[in-house]
């Protein structure tokens, strides 16, 4: 696990990690990623066009394009921390 | 007899009879949890005054013969990661400590529908992550056969709920095992559905292509009729199938076949035993059974520590503080966002979405989520070559009976493995159920659980009573009320 950075994988995950959390997962990380090493002794077919999203179905089933009744625009907003005429309010995206 | 002892047909009977009503019922519940819930924290919150006026409801409804089914007026606790609307849903996270969802799940519609009421919304671990209710940003939820251990998790809070009798029945949801594990620690039935066969739409995402909503209930028929009020296809849910069942015989003519790999290594003699009692009785009966071997399941962790966290840390990507739920203040949005995430997600949480962004980072995507992937679907291949030879697969639920709380917090590895047993039939897709059949040396629970192919869940629920019905196993905790 020399390659395993995890300040890059925090940033990728946009997470702020503490000193201490880095260690821990670090290592956390390490112990779990090594368990996994077991599947690298499977031989698989490399096709990875046979890979599904679904365990059972080939394909998804797809639904009339019609329209429904979907949530108000109040109600989109209701959970927002910050909204404003009828908008999500961020921060800057740049100082 | 306590109302809140009975099944939900003998409910049902009494209720059309006209010699109880659902609101005595109702009643019986609130004063069970009144006394547990300081002990046990199975719920998060309580719904006693906003249903009261649905439980009269329904008892006008039979009073005038006009009740609309099985679930008129039967108590039901829903797991807090099931969206109801105008009320909490927090997922026991800090990230939505606040969020008030404002739309009904579907599995909530459908028993809408059905006019069940509900008890209240139950605690998990975090976002579902976690097999001991541990996890929870609310603090953890205690067994009730013993408050020293824990109820299992993720929807231990459901299963500590149903156990203390403080709901007839509850909505779990199962990524890895996570109905049947804590159902099995508490003596309870707990069944995962055929993948697809319960709508996910209304359920906050964990895993998309393991995530599966079901009931734990005190004995399979309960399971049975809420099973049958919330499946069914649903044009919300993607992933959603018809629910086509396809019947196998549950008789004597039924093949067993028992999975030699989850009863080695790994497996305690007590969890080996539960199951070698079952099939001793199995045999009496004039059941065939064989052993049988699924080489890949002793790789399943492996499999599922891949898939499930790298569909998580997509899932909880969305958690940005922008929409919904926390937000950190950051001088940037993205400052905000890294803030917002730090603060609202626990250790677990953050460890599973680090290990999934690191699987299917450039570079490693094949060593990682790419090989899980083709593993999964060979592994789906063993199940289905199996399925051609039996009818049913068993084994224990669980490696071990419940564990103390605080046993395994530090080594999430050790924690992971408490699945063992129970993830290769989120991976494959299949029915699965645990059925509780006796206790440990400690006097806690154990379970055997049966899996069948797809879209046989009728079926495999058919087969389960007759098991449940010679184990005869008493699903109520002594002491609690001590």
């Amino acid at each position: 696990m020399s390659d395993f950075d995890i300040k890059n994988i925090a940033k990728l995950a946009s997470i702020n990690l503490s000193a201490e959390e880095q260690e821990k997962l670090t290592n956390d990380l390490s112990i779990i990623l090594e368990h996994v090493q077991a599947l690298s002794s499977l031989e698989l077919d490399t096709n990875i066009e046979d890979v599904f999203i679904h365990p059972l179905e080939k394909e998804l089933k797809l639904v009339e394009d019609i329209e429904i009744d979907s949530l108000t625009h109040e109600e989109a907003l209701s959970n927002a921390p910050e909204s404003k005429d009828g908008k999500f309010v961020v921060p800057p995206s740049m100082e | 007899m306590e109302l809140k002892n009975l099944s939900i047909r003998q409910l049902n009977n009494l209720f059309v009879d006209k010699k109880a009503k659902p609101s005595e019922l109702y009643s019986d519940i609130f004063d069970a949890s009144a006394s547990s819930e300081s002990l046990l924290h199975a719920h998060l919150s309580l719904f006693e005054e906003k249903n009261l006026e649905n439980a009269k409801n329904s008892d006008k409804r039979f009073e005038k013969g006009e009740s609309t089914g099985l679930l008129d007026g039967i108590p039901i606790a829903i797991k807090d990661n099931i969206n109801i609307k105008g009320e909490l849903t927090t997922c026991s996270s800090k990230m939505l400590s606040n969020y008030r969802s404002p739309y009904n799940a579907t599995v909530i519609e459908k028993l809408n529908n059905e006019n069940a009421l509900y008890t209240g919304k139950t605690n998990l671990d975090e976002f579902a992550m976690g097999s001991s209710t541990e996890n929870s940003a609310f603090g953890l939820t205690k067994n009730p056969w013993n408050t020293d251990y824990v109820p299992g998790g993720s929807s231990g809070g459901s299963a500590a709920s149903v156990s203390a009798r403080s709901s007839i029945g509850a909505l779990g949801s199962d990524t890895g095992g996570s109905i049947r594990q804590p159902a099995a620690f508490c003596g309870l039935v707990g069944f995962k559905p055929t993948y697809g066969t319960v709508s996910r739409y209304g359920l906050i995402a964990f895993a998309s292509s393991l995530d599966q909503i079901g009931p734990i209930t005190k004995n399979v028929d309960d399971a049975r009729i809420i099973y049958n009020a919330i499946s069914g296809h649903d044009a919300l849910d993607a992933t959603s199938i018809d629910n086509n069942q396809t019947n196998i015989p549950f008789d004597k003519s039924a093949k067993i076949g028992v999975i030699k790999e989850l009863m080695e290594d790994g497996i305690s003699d007590e969890s080996r035993n539960e199951v070698s009692k079952v099939l001793e009785n199995l045999k009496k009966q004039g059941y065939q059974i064989k052993e049988v071997s699924l080489p890949l399941i002793k790789l399943s962790i492996s499999i599922y520590y891949l898939i499930a966290p790298a569909e998580c840390s997509a899932n909880l990507a969305r958690f940005d503080g922008v929409r919904y739920g926390l937000r950190v203040e950051g001088k940037t949005s993205y400052e905000m966002m890294q803030n917002t995430r730090a603060e609202g997600f626990g250790d677990e949480v953050k460890r599973r979405i680090l290990l999934g962004t690191y699987a299917l980072s450039a570079g490693y995507y094949d060593e990682y989520y790419g090989k899980a992937l083709r593993a999964r679907k060979k592994m789906i291949d063993e199940f289905s070559n199996i399925f051609n030879d039996v009818d049913y697969l068993i084994s224990p639920t669980t490696p071990t009976a419940a564990f103390k709380a605080g046993e395994k917090t530090s080594n999430p590895l050790e924690m992971y493995m408490s699945d063992l047993c129970t993830i290769p039939a989120n991976l494959a897709g299949l029915p699965a159920i645990s059925i509780p059949t006796g206790l440990s040396k400690e006097k806690l629970p154990l379970g055997v659980q049966i899996m069948s192919k797809p879209l046989t869940d009728l079926s495999l629920l058919n087969f389960s009573e007759i098991i449940e019905k010679e184990v005869d196993f008493n699903t109520s905790p002594e002491g609690l009320e001590k």
